[in-house]
């Protein structure tokens, strides 16, 4: 798709999202793998599956449902995505991007990225959370790829990633006394779960955590000046020297385990941002 | 992605018949198994362009064909002529004949490599068995709809080559006095050889040696489920601080030598007759 259709297919879809939901949602969260009881939270107003919003692919992952949740959360105003859209699903990076295109439209400004991660870090354990510091960008896709000239250089150099939001998540953990660290999410193409020489290999380059999501979604958010917190569920830690299988099942569990502090540090951001 | 599934029927009705039994592994004969055809009590040779599906060998340098037969007393299916990314095939064209050869009842996947050797303490014509691999390609055979009915969505790649027979090879390797490492192969797109920065990088991150093929393969074959055992020839070193030009004529001089080594480690892997 080119710059101009894409704009065009974002303002169609965030029109016919702002005819069944008036309000303008200042916050929109995007769900990670597991996380779908925090949609529970939200006292929805309109429920909108994907499939009827105009030009937007179908979430076709394990764990996703792939439907949009429009509603307050402490008393805002906010969309929530059930679901989303991955690069290893096949669909081109502006495809995965286009929610947030709409979002942008919609006056969304503040963005809260969820996601299941594989801990890399060994201080970290299953159903602890890390909020994205900085990431990595091993997807091997970039924006507009194939189609040169459609790129949109980005003026920023710094990490899309809120300084002062990411201060109140850590502290929003001491408050309710859970473990809440800060690090490095590494995005991989997928769809394979790394090999135990990747996960050496992303621990040495720096990475804290490893997911299959999140960085096109920020780079998209970052690009039309939204505030982000990346918000990454350990659902297991990785131990390269003393191997175990990983099921996208098990993936799902934990992350259902840790979704009430996802949901404590989401709360607390739109209340200190209200 | 979904009619991946009814190529791949298509590919074994075709097979059938000019081969009409239950393979027990798939054999990819890269630099260095060329003998190994001749081990084979060949029942059939099909051109790939005879297979519906299978990438034209017009495309290819060298032979493109698939061979059916027995390897002692195993029924196998070969691959003679291998695909590459830098070719400008897709990893899934490049893998299509793993899946066939896993419809045809294969459950062991054989793969061999030539590669640069980036641990010192390899050695030129020393062989490697592949222990773990990194996937530096940029690319994954299993991108787009996931179709059940040839794996899960979300493979586990903890144990992508067999333990078992890693073990099972080194322990041959010892019994015949053939020099063998295990290690991690890095596979990158290629063409182009890397540079002394691109070898320093990937030694840093634990790499072994690195090559521009058999990733793609490994994904699939644990993508279906099968065992598999990889071996790499150190065709050349790839010490960045004392770097050579390549020499093409070297590399193929070292892989013919490894080449009766190789063999024997292959026949010594493979199950017995009676094995299931």
């Amino acid at each position: 798709m080119k710059r101009a259709e894409l704009d065009r297919a974002a303002s169609e879809a965030a029109d016919f999202v702002k005819g069944q939901f008036s309000a303008t949602p200042r916050f929109a969260l995007i769900l990670g793998t597991g996380s779908n009881q925090l949609a529970d939270a939200v006292s929805s107003e309109t429920v909108i599956d994907y499939g009827e919003i105009p030009h937007f692919p179908r979430s076709t992952a394990l764990g996703h449902r792939g439907r949009l949740v429009c509603g307050q959360l402490a008393n805002q105003p906010i969309v929530v995505m059930q679901g989303r859209f991955h690069l290893y699903e096949g669909y081109p990076r502006e495809r995965v991007t286009l929610p947030i295109d709409m979002l942008a439209q919609m006056g969304t400004e503040f963005l809260f990225v969820g996601n299941a991660a594989g801990g890399l870090n060994p201080a970290m354990a299953t159903g602890d959370v890390m909020l994205i510091e900085s990431h990595i960008d091993l997807m091997f896709r970039p924006p507009w790829a194939g189609d040169p000239g459609q790129a949109v250089p980005t003026s920023r150099r710094t990490d899309p990633y809120d300084p002062h939001l990411l201060a109140s998540g850590l502290a929003c953990g001491r408050h309710h006394d859970f473990p809440v660290h800060q690090g490095v999410y590494a995005a991989m193409l997928g769809p394979t779960y790394e090999t135990r020489a990747e996960y050496r290999m992303l621990r040495r380059i720096g990475a804290d955590v490893a997911g299959m999501s999140t960085v096109p979604e920020v780079n998209a958010a970052t690009r039309h000046g939204m505030r982000v917190l990346g918000l990454s569920l350990i659902t297991n830690v990785a131990s390269p020297d003393a191997p175990q299988a990983t099921s996208g099942e098990e993936v799902i569990e934990a992350a259902r385990a840790g979704a009430p502090k996802l949901e404590a540090i989401v709360l607390d951001a739109i209340h200190r941002n209200s | 992605m979904l009619d991946l599934y009814d190529k791949i029927q298509d590919c074994v009705q075709s097979i059938k018949n000019h081969w009409d039994r239950q393979a027990r592994a798939g054999i990819i004969l890269g630099t260095g198994l060329g003998c190994l055809v001749e081990k084979i009590e060949v029942q059939a040779t099909i051109e790939y362009g005879d297979i519906p599906h299978f990438p034209k060998s017009t495309a290819i340098s060298h032979k493109g064909r698939l061979i059916c037969g027995e390897l002692r007393g195993i029924p196998v299916i070969a691959m003679e002529g291998r695909l590459h990314m830098y070719e400008g095939y897709s990893l899934k064209e490049i893998t299509l004949p793993v899946r066939v050869m896993k419809a045809m009842g294969a459950d062991l996947l054989v793969v061999s490599n030539a590669c640069g050797g980036l641990n010192p303490y390899f050695a030129l014509g020393d062989i490697m068995l592949i222990e773990d691999q990194i996937n530096l390609m940029g690319d994954n055979p299993l991108i787009g709809i996931n179709d059940d009915r040839l794996g899960p969505r979300f493979p586990d790649m903890c144990e992508p080559y067999s333990h078992e027979l890693i073990e099972k090879a080194l322990g041959v390797a010892r019994e015949k006095d053939i020099v063998a490492h295990k290690g991690v192969f890095v596979a990158v797109s290629g063409p182009n050889l890397e540079t002394r920065a691109e070898y320093r990088f990937l030694r840093t991150i634990g790499a072994d040696v690195v090559g521009m093929s058999t990733v793609p393969e490994v994904i699939v074959a644990a993508h279906c489920g099968m065992q598999v055992v990889g071996f790499s020839i150190i065709t050349d070193m790839c010490l960045p601080d004392a770097l050579h030009p390549v020499n093409i004529d070297e590399i193929i001089q070292t892989a013919n030598e490894a080449e009766p080594k190789l063999t024997e480690l292959v026949l010594g892997v493979l199950p017995d007759e009676n094995e299931r």
